[in-house]
């Protein structure tokens, strides 16, 4: 009883901390070093998003920073920017718009490297809106009065679905938005559930096998090069850890470039961390990783953040952003 | 009987492992969503020659048997404590009854501020969970004890601590043992959960991945293997129960019959 008061108030206090934007870190805050080597814990998730790390660990070129990783997956982002806050992890993934939503509700975080970006080829993106096959949409507007299913309601992937309805000449507001995750999607589209469903690889994929027509590539209406999602860290430890950041942020820039111009090594690392089937796996349309992040497509996601009332205030990019 | 009860119990799962494979097959529901038992039990025999898998099994154990052996010990010094001081007992009565309907599932957040995506997280959740079902038997269990029976030590001139051992103990461990079973089945579905849910590495967390990853035969596969792990917790916990029982007449009964 008593570890767990113990534990609850320490949780209070982190909480409360964390919300006024001064987390004080927690006892592993700091990583821990031996003969000139620092290991970090970066939390990720388990998709295709995150092979550049897997693939520049593998190549050595954060051991040539001096930088060991240690990789922990989450099941999502909600797991993940808590344990950057409270400095259990020193490194995370996340997608742009829930690091500017965390912001704008006091938890100080860092975003120090581009994570991926989306191919901007419409039509041939790794996230996309998907209807049945003999379903009647043709167009993001035809998706006015209809169900979508998104994986968060007020995240990125509602945000470029109403963009996209907008950009068609339709109201976003007219849209009804179910949130079901990425993996359920192709279950809730076949059985009628949902009219259509904005998915991301492998589930898209999967719902392209099972007959689903691709009808809009949210994210490049969005704003061409979209950057999804960038690693991040926690303002405290930025602070306190200069040239670790600075370390991880030159072999990251390295194991982007290396994973964009290198696909096939890109497939077989993902086969490493995840369960994605071969067959799968080989249809599976790749993200790009450019080596920085794209500053103007992130202000468009605030401003439109902003326009259709996701956040409680503006996001203040200049602090966010490297 | 024993020869007559297993056979119904091998026919039993034949019959659930056959409608398991034609539901799917007939078209009833997808095989896309729900692969036909070959299949999954193919994508068994591919997971179980995985060294990953095992160290991912391993994980669970060890988050399932550290957080049991936690609870255990916690809920009974606590019970038996509790129990016996009636200050303490009018003191956390109100508490308790406000703490254990908490689900354990809700300290997620929690778990993860304090201690990120790593065992102990699990522990947090599985301790949780399963300390309540091991106090509140041991505290019925101590309530339970015969007032003359407690009477007699007492004038027979026993210390509170032969009286614990003697008296007290002895009525409230059917209850403990209760309370233990429980524990550790609550135990194993909070660790798996929590892995799933948190990511700590383990069964739990193949499982989320396979979910993630589109994997469906892998993913019931991994189901099944939970299932398994939960039976086979389930007769272990009975055979202890029975053991440390034996001299009981709950037990003794059900061998004279």
């Amino acid at each position: 009883m008593r570890r767990l008061f113990a534990g609850l108030s320490a949780g209070a206090l982190l909480l409360a901390a964390t919300a006024c934007g001064s987390s004080d870190g927690g006892s592993s805050g700091k990583g821990t070093s031996s003969g000139g080597t620092t290991t970090v814990k970066v939390g990720l998730i388990p998709i295709v998003d995150v092979a550049p790390l897997y693939l520049g660990q593998k190549k050595g070129f954060y051991e040539k920073q001096g930088l060991k990783l240690s990789l922990t997956l989450a099941s999502g982002g909600a797991a993940i920017v808590p344990a950057v806050a409270s400095g259990q992890n020193q490194f995370g993934f996340s997608n742009v718009f829930s690091l500017m939503l965390a912001q704008t509700n006091g938890v100080a975080l860092k975003a120090i490297s581009n994570g991926v970006a989306s191919t901007g080829t419409q039509g041939k993106d790794f996230g996309a809106t998907l209807v049945r096959k003999d379903s009647s949409i043709k167009t993001a507007k035809d998706l006015q009065g209809k169900k979508v299913a998104v994986n968060t309601l007020k995240n990125i992937v509602e945000l470029s679905v109403r963009e996209s309805v907008k950009k068609a000449g339709g109201d976003p507001d007219k849209v009804k938005f179910v949130e079901i995750p990425f993996d359920q999607m192709a279950a809730a589209l076949d059985k009628g559930q949902v009219d259509a469903a904005m998915a991301v690889e492998p589930a898209l994929t999967t719902i392209k096998d099972q007959g689903g027509h691709e009808i809009a590539s949210p994210l490049v209406d969005v704003a061409p090069a979209l950057t999804v999602a960038m690693y991040f860290t926690s303002q405290q430890y930025a602070k306190q850890n200069p040239d670790v950041v600075k370390k991880f942020r030159t072999a990251t820039a390295q194991s982007l470039a290396y994973a964009d111009s290198h696909p096939d090594e890109v497939r077989q690392i993902v086969a490493t961390y995840t369960k994605v089937p071969a067959s799968v796996l080989a249809k599976v349309t790749l993200p790009k990783w450019p080596a920085e992040a794209n500053r103007a497509s992130i202000e468009t996601q605030a401003e439109l953040g902003d326009e259709f009332g996701f956040f409680r205030k503006s996001p203040d990019l200049d602090a966010l952003l490297p | 009987m024993r020869g007559v009860n297993a056979a119904l119990g091998a026919a039993g799962l034949a019959a659930f492992l056959a409608l398991g494979e034609a539901v799917p097959r007939l078209s009833l529901v997808k095989e896309a969503y729900f692969p036909p038992s070959s299949r999954v039990a193919s994508a068994l025999a591919h997971e179980v020659s995985d060294g990953a898998f095992w160290s991912a099994l391993g994980d669970t154990l060890v988050g399932w048997a550290i957080g049991l052996a936690i609870a255990v010990g916690a809920g009974v010094a606590a019970g038996v404590l509790i129990a016996i001081v009636p200050f303490l007992r009018e003191t956390t009565a109100s508490t308790i009854e406000f703490l254990r309907p908490i689900p354990s599932v809700a300290l997620i957040p929690l778990a993860v501020l304090l201690y990120g995506t790593q065992l102990r997280s699990v522990l947090l959740l599985v301790v949780y969970a399963s300390f309540w079902q091991v106090l509140i038997q041991t505290l019925y269990g101590v309530q339970d004890v015969d007032p003359v029976a407690e009477e007699t030590a007492r004038s027979y001139g026993l210390g509170t601590w032969a009286r614990v051992r003697h008296v007290l103990w002895p009525t409230a461990l059917p209850y403990v043992m209760t309370g233990v079973r429980l524990a550790a089945a609550v135990a194993l579905i909070l660790a798996i959960t929590a892995e799933l849910a948190i990511g700590a590495p383990g069964l739990g967390q193949r499982i989320a991945v396979a979910q993630a990853s589109q994997a469906v035969p892998e993913l019931y596969a991994l189901i099944v293997v939970a299932g398994l792990l939960g039976l086979v917790v389930n007769v272990g916990a009975r055979t202890v129960e029975r053991r440390a029982l034996a001299w009981h007449q709950s037990v003794r009964g059900e061998v004279a019959v």
